[in-house]
């Protein structure tokens, strides 16, 4: 759903030029198993595009595809409006900025961030000169001349950075770059990466298994599963509107709830699910009918708490607290309502406080009220 | 326990310096006699010379021998250290059927008798008519060493970030300035030492150089023909300059063997 309004905005807004990035019906296999299937994408110049997917399902491919370390099976890559399965890694100016960071171990700072330049015959003097730049940009001048094991996993993380932005690349290829760094450092460096790319304006391929890496950064991101692209949206279509079952399990805090349609009226549809009648809004051009099965995605941030039952809301279930964990303002509880299903709520400390929620009511067990209205219920599209 | 494992290093440690005793008496005794005025190698010992060394020094057959030598296992070096980086480069970058068969045929020379080694390549030149010419030890000896280069690089390559390869073309270095600026670059320390080692197995090297080397004599086949004679103090002077000659290629291969770059693993 998400996806299909998100194609139909682009091809309006971006039909006088052809995206940066195309991918069209590619597939990759190794032997017998195929590790990318019938992918399309495209990505348009200047845009920060994550990659998301649990190990092994196609995204660290895709990306070695891009900068031809793999060839595409079937299907066409096309970069700049040029295809270019058949290019060599070396005729493509598509750096990337490795897992490993593959930094050569024997050459310096300076000489590593050189290398590009090098490659491609540019003078000794200018080489310097430009690459230096780029060491100031990412503020470690000071490590010019020193080797690469005297540095920290940050300062690694930058040359790595400056290594491959110093040709200028149209596109830059990131390979789950913060993975090995400390949670503080990866905040940072995302702050690091987020600034540069809107400095730069350049494309960034974004490859990452951290939801919150991707949420953070990328204009939209694209969810794979076994080969397979889930959804592409923006992080809150995503979020608010997952494509399918699995994109709705994978971008978590979300409940989802099964059931069989009971009732329609004009405009609510209600569904019998394993809690019992939930009731959400009729999309305008439904195509439901008496039992058909849905899949309701509710998310936890959504849901209200109160302490006693109240009038007039959409959907309210009885529950039982059953756990609840304090991260800075906010409260993520489990509660469980009367059928024994697992309920995860997302409230701010404000919001507990203000309906009289507080330490020593609440031990576990104790009774609460669940509501959340008919419009913020997402039925998956069958 | 603690006393079992005590008891075991003082036998080890017993164990070591037999070795060392029983590898190094003889070398070192060769040494002291060639600086020993008497002509038999006896105790007491005479007076304090280097008449011995000046003798070799003076010796057009010996200078001779040295020359061979030396142009055989610096050939020898560097064509056994190209061929055994090739094999363990295609063994680091290449998947392929029989690969193990290929690795197996690749280090087979060691593990044949030296003789029947030597032998063979006799009869082979032979039938050839190339036999006797200082390049057929050349290629012999390469035959016998390039085993030991890939050996070694081999160990070096694998140490290798496979990305590093990758990450070169991919900063715009095709596969033959990846080779030169980041595969031998890297591989450089083994690269030496495998080329030390070569040079030292080949310098050393006796039963095929004497089978194959015809009337171009290396040092260790005229070494045989001096002693088959009569006992000569010569004798002594050339082992004490052999001998240093291959501890210092020995160890420099050693100390660039164990060399290990800081892995930039973060």
């Amino acid at each position: 759903m998400g996806q299909t309004k998100d194609e139909t905005r682009k091809n309006t807004g971006d039909m006088s030029q052809e995206p940066q990035i195309v991918f069209q019906n590619v597939v990759k296999y190794f032997g017998n198993t195929t590790a990318v299937e019938k992918m399309n994408l495209t990505v348009k110049k200047g845009e920060f595009i994550a990659i998301m997917g649990s190990s092994g399902c196609g995204k660290t491919t895709t990306l070695r595809m891009l900068a031809g370390m793999e060839t595409p099976s079937e299907g066409e890559i096309r970069l700049n409006g040029q295809r270019i399965n058949e290019l060599k890694p070396s005729e493509r100016n598509t750096p990337m900025v490795w897992q490993s960071l593959a930094l050569f171990p024997f050459l310096n700072v300076i000489q590593n961030v050189e290398f590009g330049l090098k490659m491609r015959g540019i003078g000794t003097e200018e080489r310097r000169r430009r690459s230096l730049e780029w060491l100031s940009r990412m503020a470690i001048e000071e490590f010019a001349e020193r080797s690469i094991d005297q540095l920290s996993g940050g300062q690694r993380q930058r040359v790595a950075l400056a290594r491959a932005l110093v040709t200028e690349p149209p596109v830059l290829l990131l390979d789950e770059p913060l993975s090995a760094l400390d949670a503080n450092l990866v905040v940072r460096m995302q702050g690091v990466l987020s600034r540069l790319q809107k400095e730069l304006g350049i494309t960034f391929v974004y490859v990452t298994h951290s939801q919150s890496e991707a949420f953070a950064m990328a204009d939209r991101v694209v969810i794979m599963s076994k080969g397979v692209v889930e959804q592409v949206g923006s992080p809150q279509e995503v979020y608010r509107k997952p494509a399918s079952r699995f994109v709705a399990n994978f971008v978590g805090s979300n409940n989802i709830l099964n059931g069989d349609v009971s009732a329609i009226d004009t405009s609510s549809v209600i569904i019998e699910t394993e809690i019992g009648a939930v009731r959400a809004n009729l999309p305008t051009d439904h195509e439901y009918s008496m039992g058909v099965h849905l899949g309701l995605v509710i998310s936890a941030d959504a849901m209200d708490l109160s302490m006693t039952e109240e009038q007039s809301k959409d959907n309210q279930f009885r529950c039982r607290l059953v756990s609840e964990s304090f991260v800075g303002a906010m409260v993520t509880m489990l509660v469980e309502t009367d059928s024994g299903i697992e309920l995860k709520i997302q409230l701010f400390q404000k919001e507990l406080d203000q309906i009289g929620f507080s330490e020593n009511t609440s031990s576990s067990g104790t009774f609460l009220w669940v509501s959340w209205s008919k419009s913020s219920v997402y039925i998956l599209p069958q | 326990m603690k006393n079992t494992g005590r008891l075991l290093t003082v036998i080890l440690i017993g164990y070591l310096v037999f070795i060392f005793i029983f590898i190094f008496t003889p070398i070192i005794t060769s040494i002291i006699f060639s600086f020993n005025s008497d002509r038999f190698p006896t105790i007491p010992l005479g007076s304090f010379t280097l008449k011995w060394y000046e003798l070799i020094y003076n010796d057009p057959d010996v200078w001779e021998a040295a020359k061979n030598s030396l142009i055989v296992s610096v050939s020898v070096g560097i064509l056994s250290t190209i061929i055994g980086f090739c094999t363990a480069y295609t063994d680091f970058r290449y998947e392929f059927r029989f690969k193990n068969m290929y690795l197996a045929l690749a280090l087979l020379p060691p593990t044949v008798p030296l003789i029947i080694l030597a032998l063979a390549m006799l009869a082979w030149f032979s039938k050839i008519g190339v036999s006797g010419q200082l390049w057929t030890i050349v290629l012999a000896h390469t035959v016998l060493c390039a085993p030991f280069a890939m050996a070694v690089i081999r160990l070096r390559l694998q140490q290798m970030d496979a990305d590093l390869e990758s990450a070169a073309w991919n900063l715009g270095a095709s596969e033959w300035l990846a080779m030169k600026e980041v595969v031998i670059p890297f591989a450089l320390p083994s690269i030496v030492s495998a080329m030390c080692l070569t040079m030292a197995v080949s310098f050393d090297e006796f039963a095929v150089a004497w089978f194959v080397s015809g009337l171009n004599k290396t040092i260790p086949v005229m070494i045989l023909e001096i002693l088959q004679g009569n006992i000569d103090p010569q004798i002594n002077a050339i082992g004490t300059f052999v001998f240093f000659t291959s501890m210092t290629l020995v160890i420099i291969a050693q100390l660039f063997f164990t060399f290990r770059s800081p892995k930039a693993t973060l």
